[in-house]
């Protein structure tokens, strides 16, 4: 599903077919899954097993959704087969309309919101390149996107007047790291101890790995040295007074 | 099968069943932080008592995962709509649904408030001051602590300085880094608690393992909620929890008092429970908007709001997150996200140019939560974000918990659209005033510069909201609040608000013992005034005084320590 198309010449060399990136090379939570309790293991199992099909994108919006997820969240440093589902992830969530508890004022439904950023993107693709957002390079996807992150639509579009852009890509980035880093393959790159009931944890203190985790090995890991997603010193969030984090915490 | 509570609790059955023909004593609107203790205390009593519960009765072992995402029914998913300067984010955010409410996914923080919290009018000429003081409420606080238990310091330095019943907790990565950071700048911490969190087993309830899934719903049972802690002790006492039991409207009777609660059952047949009296305990949200929703002829802008206050002075605190990366691995995801703080900057302080103050706690994001916070503090995407997350284990996180005065322009009124019984969902506007602004950012600021302290070498911040409290406040003048200091509304007599929405202010200490203390002393009231609250319009504003024979077991032998 990801598209591969950049040329993969990071800094610390090529980032190509990884079975498992991340720093905790040899750490696998599904490996642990006979040490948890049975609703959890069917719950990660199943998310794991089990990718729900597309029933409420359109064909072609589906398309254009997973060549903006290819971006907003890349994997082309995954194999195939550890690619992680994120478009199947969101797609659920809108056919059932599963809401996560409130809209804003100036936010159209969850569903309208995405039609709506669709055809935008797909507006300004052609807008700017003469082409559809799908079939642009990467760099030039990377660019529309980052126009929208940084809350100035380049090109400008009509469509974002109906829409707070910075809403919509707090909307976007929520759901995708959402299915991203829920997957146990994504705990296994972050090092991430994962379930752990009826086991616990025993090394509280000083980052120490409980006896299944791993210790930590760096490499010097870099994203595509012409990609525009890295994260740089200077870019800093625009700041909205009126959007604030999302998540439960205290 | 079973009903497990825990791996060691079950379900006391069968439960008795009241039919809706049947008036019940006492109807309580929402099994939550409030209402669990409420139904407890009144069934106890001998009270004929109904709780009426919107989501479902969970089974601890089969409903509840270790996992973040598989936790999504945990919480208030219905629409609400969000406005104002400074929209607050809801659902996830803030409030549960199913029996235990909000103590289910609570991060279960168990600070007491202040002595100064109930005079803030007093002391610094903003806000409001409450109708009763700290040392009404003490005994409460004193007797909670022992009932859910409370673990932490046997010296809690701030406010009243008092201890707690059970040991602290070993300290986790996050709290080590919070206590390196205050002393490096001479500020005083305490860590292991308090918390409401067992570091010691308790009756059926094991002690925690340290897992870190306390916003999950703990399976182990180590956390307190009222679903382990309050609701098997009411059902032991003739007590129903009616889960799947979506209130939609409280009726009056021709004579002006409460007659019963209308309700929606899980396949949206409406029911009418039939009840002496009308508690609603369903938080700061529901509980104004099932008022608003009761509005009838001699109540035209929503039930016991003829002072017009009905869903206005709603409150949040600033939760600003800051996080900080090190050098070296933390692993936050270890122990429970609540388990180190300080209070050092609570009280009001001339110099710092504002009002009140805040308090600085641990958090614990797991991966999705930390991810969504890297997206609003660093504006982390693409690749970035892989990157930044890939460093998971580096980052320590710390809340920022900031004292939000009342407003009148926040609040909670209804919407035009409607949910899916047709009811009007609500409609919450949250603006920010010049002093919450200032103390936002010396929080933000002070936390960021503890932060440093304790090694970190880059630090970010998220700006944020949490606890929702007030929008049916207390106070003794009829013009300028919906009820007494006992929870009684002002206008009907029969009916009370006992949950978050009743505080007049809220301080910087996290709202839940507080609620649960307010709601055994409302209880006690209640069992004292008798059959005369039925029947009588007279108010007696008298205290109780505390009953001790009514907490659950295992409450007896268990002490609040006193060093100094
Ligand atoms: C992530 C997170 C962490 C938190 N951490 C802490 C912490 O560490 N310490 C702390 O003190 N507080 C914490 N809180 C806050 C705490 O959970 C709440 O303040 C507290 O639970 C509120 O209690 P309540 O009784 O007002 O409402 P709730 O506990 O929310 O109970 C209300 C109940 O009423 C039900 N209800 C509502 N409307 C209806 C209706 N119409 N019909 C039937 N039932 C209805 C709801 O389903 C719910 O079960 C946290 C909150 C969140 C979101
Ligand atoms: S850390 Fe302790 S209290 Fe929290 S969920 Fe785990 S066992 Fe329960």
């Amino acid at each position: 599903m990801t598209k591969k198309s950049f040329p993969f010449l990071a800094t610390g060399g090529e980032l190509n077919n990884l079975e498992q990136p991340g720093y905790f090379s040899g750490y696998s939570t599904m490996a642990q899954r006979k040490n948890w309790e049975k609703a959890t293991r069917d719950v990660i199992t199943d998310r794991l097993e089990k990718v729900p099909p597309i029933k409420f994108f359109s064909e072609s919006e589906a398309a254009l959704m997973a060549a903006v997820i290819d971006r907003v969240l890349p994997q082309d440093d995954r194999t195939e087969e550890r690619t992680i589902p994120i478009l199947p992830i969101l797609d659920e969530r809108l056919y059932k309309n599963s809401l996560n508890g409130f809209r804003y004022e100036d936010m159209p439904p969850d569903r309208d919101a995405y039609r709506l950023a669709i055809k935008a993107i797909d507006e300004m693709a052609l807008g700017r390149f003469q082409s559809s957002f799908v079939d642009l390079t990467v760099h030039q996807q990377e660019l529309i996107l980052k126009s929208l992150h940084n809350g100035k639509p380049d090109p400008e579009n009509a469509l974002w007047c109906t829409m707070p852009v910075h809403r919509f890509w707090a909307m976007l980035m929520e759901d995708c790291v959402t299915a991203y880093y829920s997957h146990p393959w994504a705990w296994d790159e972050i090092g991430f101890g994962g379930p752990a009931y009826p086991r616990g944890y025993m090394r509280l203190e000083n980052g120490l790995p409980e006896p299944w985790e791993k210790n930590e090995q760096r490499y010097e890991w870099n994203a595509p040295v012409d990609s525009v997603s890295e994260l740089a010193e200077d870019d800093a969030p625009p700041e909205h007074e009126s959007l604030h984090g999302h998540g439960g915490s205290h | 099968m079973t009903h497990r509570l825990g791996p060691m609790q079950t379900l006391p059955s069968p439960m008795r069943k009241f039919a809706d023909h049947d008036v019940v004593d006492y109807c309580i609107v929402g099994v939550g932080s409030a209402g669990g203790v409420l139904v407890q205390r009144l069934a106890r009593a001998g009270f004929r008592v109904v709780g009426l519960e919107a989501g479902p009765f969970w089974d601890t072992e089969k409903d509840w995962v270790s996992d973040e995402k598989g936790s999504h029914e945990l919480y208030w998913n219905d629409l609400r709509i969000t406005g104002g300067t400074h929209p607050l984010a809801l659902g996830a955010n803030n409030s549960g649904k199913g029996v235990g409410g909000g103590s289910v996914h609570w991060a279960a923080f168990a600070p007491r408030f202040h002595p100064s919290d109930f005079r803030v009018y007093t002391e610094d000429g903003v806000g409001a001051d409450w109708p009763m003081s700290y040392w009404d409420l003490k005994p409460y606080y004193e007797l909670l602590e022992r009932e859910i238990p409370v673990a932490g310091p046997a010296w809690f330095p701030w406010g009243d300085p008092h201890g707690h019943p059970y040991g602290p907790h070993p300290l986790g990565g996050v709290g080590d880094v919070l206590v390196r950071g205050c002393t490096k700048l001479g500020i005083r911490s305490v860590a292991g608690g308090p918390v409401a969190i067992l570091s010691g087993s308790h009756g059926d309830r094991p002690h925690c393992i340290y897992r870190g899934f306390c916003l999950q719903g703990c399976k182990v049972g180590a956390k307190a909620s009222t679903l382990i802690t309050h609701v098997p002790d009411a059902i032991t006492h003739g007590a129903e929890v009616r889960a799947h039991s979506m209130a939609s409207r409280i009726s009056l009777r021709e004579d002006g008092r409460v007659e019963g609660v209308l309700y929606l059952d899980r396949e949206g047949k409406e029911h009418f429970q039939r009840a002496r009296a009308v508690i609603v305990s369903g938080y700061a949200i529901e509980t104004p908007r099932l008022l608003l929703n009761s509005a009838c002829p001699g109540h035209r802008h929503g039930l016991a709001n003829s002072s017009g206050t009905l869903g206005k002075y709603l409150m949040a605190q600033a939760g600003n997150v800051v996080a900080g990366r090190f050098e070296e691995l933390i692993r936050l995801y270890k122990a429970p996200p609540a388990h180190a703080l300080s209070e050092e900057f609570y009280e009001t302080d001339p110099h710092r140019g504002f009002a009140r103050g805040f308090a600085v706690q641990t958090v614990g994001p797991l991966p999705v939560a930390f991810a969504k916070q890297m997206t609003a503090a660093m504006g982390a995407w693409g690749w970035g974000m892989r990157r930044v997350m890939m460093d998971y284990n580096h980052w320590a996180t710390l809340g920022v918990l900031g004292e939000i005065l009342p407003w009148e322009d926040n609040r909670v009124e209804l919407a035009d659209e409607r949910d899916q019984h047709g009811l009007p969902v609500a409609k919450v506007t949250f603006n920010l005033h010049d002093n919450d602004k200032k103390l936002i950012q010396f929080g933000e600021n002070k936390v960021m510069e503890i932060m440093r302290a304790a090694g970190a070498k880059q630090v970010v911040q998220e700006s944020r909201f949490a606890h929702l409290v007030g929008a049916v406040r207390m106070g003794s003048d009829p013009s300028n609040s919906v009820v007494d200091r006992f929870g009684r509304t002002h206008d009907i007599p029969n009916l009370f608000v006992c949950d978050g929405s009743i505080l007049p202010t809220q301080g910087s200490a996290n709202p839940g013992l507080t609620i649960q203390a307010l709601a055994a002393r409302t209880a006690d009231y209640l069992i004292k005034q008798g059959d005369a609250v039925f029947f009588s319009n007279r108010r007696d504003l008298t205290e109780p005084g505390i009953r001790y024979d009514l907490s659950p077991s295992y409450t007896r032998f268990k002490g609040n320590p006193r060093i100094a």
